[in-house]
């Protein structure tokens, strides 16, 4: 299938991405790509919000309605180079330490 | 290009047109250190599961001794990303009609007019 | 075709197709119980349904995608599960309501219980939709549907007070029986705001194969269509309020409906009533359980197409040849059709949120319409009126069910 190791991304989307020490860094929310001559090169991982809360204020910012009443706020997204993922447990994805 | 937002669900049209699901999950190939590339999309079995309940997912898998019949194509398959995903490929060839052609030859099929 | 004749079907269709279990049996409770003073919830109805129409079919002309496709596309399938599930469960009662409406018609007609016509019906139902194509479901039903326009000239005859019937527009809050009253403007809302009216919308303009181009017929259509469609309804609430109201007749037993046209129309008003009854509800399920196999089908990317054979879109078919017998199988339990009917309404408004706001969600997003999403007055009002019918329903429902 692939000469490398593989990862089944939608195991990832929604998964709580932390860091060296433990502390939460957000979900995974999308990857971004890159074309690569034929391929597609992932560059980035976007995490978003881990609380509840703030992911049903997300989903509110979607309608202009929802926004122009106070129930949405832009969500606090991070776009982080691929790099820093440690993927060594896909259940439970780990910034290296070296970035922190 | 995010694969989330635009390939993860979107529907997948094969070389003849046909339609033959959507794009249940993702490969990605790991290289340590480096940037992974996008290996290729995954239609049905047990995929779609595991974004709903992994629980539920992993009891599946128990049950089926697998991830069930997957059909895999590869990112060089993938032609055109833009209303549908088109690929390379005969459906009929693939698991991912296998249901399809089930419901056909033992339920739809057998009524007459069909 | 040309566009002229585009948007006369699409007008036709809108009348034709307007009327049918649920906002007959509405109207019919309205009239009889409140006069005029219900027309407002048709009006609220008409007018959501119109713009809820129109924003489904620009979404299929400018996307090129279905609702339902769109939906599992920009959702996921974790959220789209959610308005699937909702929308398939209402339609489903609707479905049945509307089987039960054509067995009533049956009923009237033979004097046969209404239970025995129940899988004959649904019987009938799947033929046309096995052997018949797209054009045909959809022409056919609001070509035929146009009988409806009986109540109409039912209404014309029985001399309203115009005055009258133009205050009932005006919102007020009812003079007795607050609960009751309350109860039946949901289900009138419900009634009109039917999530299958505007999925089955989109998966036509898609059939059609419609483009840009078709944004300004798409907007007649639906406007016009849906106006006349509610006008209809309004007539049929007006026979019930002139002939059932005075007399105090409240239309709690279905025997009681065909008085509408009865009483103004005389024997002819009752073949009228039974022809309306089977071809509006006929017509409703046709489209219904298309739609039902639209959802599925399109949210999980299955083949599908009315003018395929069923044995080229397998799964697609099979969704509405198994749903078809188990909603025969709800009426030919016994269950009250008018009462069935009813709930399922109120329901319906119950569920609006749900199925309305993933809808809104897409038409504001500009990766699927581009430069056509939505103002923000077609934004708040839908809204305001889902969620408030939601609200509504929530405290009118068990002061029904409980209350009865």
């Amino acid at each position: 299938m692939s000469r490398g190791p593989a990862v089944r991304l939608e195991r990832l989307l929604g998964r709580l991405v932390v860091d060296h020490l433990g502390v939460p860094a957000g979900r995974i929310e999308d990857v971004v790509t890159e074309p690569d001559g034929e391929a597609y090169r992932v560059t980035h991982v976007i995490l978003g919000p881990e609380g509840r809360v703030a992911r049903l204020f997300a989903f509110g910012y979607q309608l202009p309605t929802f926004r122009a009443l106070g129930l949405g706020r832009k969500p606090r997204t991070r776009r982080l180079p691929w790099t820093w993922l440690d993927l060594g447990d896909p259940e439970h994805p780990r910034l290296r330490p070296e970035v922190a | 290009m995010l694969i989330g937002r635009d390939i993860m669900d979107q529907q997948v049209v094969d070389a003849r047109g046909r339609l033959m699901g959507k794009v249940d999950g993702v490969v990605l190939e790991l290289h340590e250190g480096e940037a992974a590339h996008l290996a290729g999309i995954v239609i049905g079995g047990t995929t779609l599961l595991w974004r709903l309940h992994r629980g539920l997912a992993r009891w599946a898998e128990r049950k089926l001794g697998g991830e069930g019949r997957i059909t895999y194509v590869p990112w060089s398959k993938v032609g055109k990303v833009g209303v549908d995903i088109k690929v390379d490929v005969e459906a009929p060839r693939t698991p991912a009609f296998r249901w399809e052609h089930w419901v056909r030859d033992h339920f739809i099929g057998r009524i007459p007019g069909a | 075709m040309s566009k002229f004749l585009e948007i006369a079907l699409g007008i036709v269709t809108g009348i034709g197709g307007f009327l049918e279990a649920g906002s007959l049996a509405t109207a019919a409770q309205a009239g009889s119980e409140f006069g005029y003073q219900l027309i407002w919830a048709i009006a609220v109805g008409t007018a959501c349904i119109a713009v809820l129409v129109e924003m489904a079919g620009r979404l299929a002309a400018v996307s090129r995608h279905t609702l339902p496709d769109a939906m599992r596309e920009r959702f996921g399938i974790g959220f789209f599960l959610i308005p699937l599930a909702a929308v398939a469960l209402v339609s489903f009662l609707v479905l049945s309501s509307e089987i039960g409406g054509v067995t009533l018609a049956l009923e009237f007609a033979t004097g046969v219980s209404h239970r025995w016509w129940a899988i004959p019906a649904a019987l009938a139902i799947w033929l046309l939709l096995w052997k018949g194509t797209f054009g045909m479901v959809e022409k056919g039903t609001s070509m035929l549907g146009l009988v409806t326009l009986a109540f109409v000239v039912a209404a014309l005859k029985l001399h309203p007070d115009a005055a009258g019937v133009a205050a009932g527009l005006v919102p007020r809050a009812p003079t007795h029986d607050g609960a009751r009253y309350w109860f039946i403007a949901v289900s009138i809302v419900g009634a009109s705001v039917s999530p299958y009216l505007f999925y089955f919308y989109s998966a036509g303009a898609v059939e059609d194969q419609w483009d840009e181009g078709y944004l300004t017929i798409n907007r007649i259509t639906a406007g016009v269509g849906m106006t006349f469609g509610g006008t209809v309804a309004v007539a049929a609430l007006v026979c019930a309020a002139l002939v059932l109201h005075p007399a105090g007749i409240q239309v709690d037993r279905y025997e009681q409906i065909p008085f509408l046209l009865t009483s103004p129309l005389a024997r002819a008003g009752f073949w009228l009533f039974v022809a309306a009854l089977f071809i509006a509800c006929f017509g409703a399920a046709l489209e219904i359980a298309l739609q039902l196999a639209y959802l599925v089908a399109q949210g999980f990317g299955w083949r599908w197409g009315e003018n395929l054979r069923p044995r080229d879109a397998a799964r697609f078919s099979a969704i509405y040849t198994v749903a078809l017998p188990l909603a025969a199988l709800v009426i030919a339990s016994g269950i009250d059709p008018l009462r069935l009917t009813v709930m399922s309404m109120a329901m319906t408004a119950l569920s609006l949120p749900v199925t309305v706001v993933p809808l809104l969600v897409l038409m504001n997003d500009p990766q699927y319409l581009d430069e056509h999403t939505n103002g923000w007055v077609s934004n708040a009002a839908v809204l305001a009126v889902s969620v408030i019918a939601c609200v509504v329903a929530l405290v009118a429902l068990p002061l029904q069910v409980f209350g009865s």
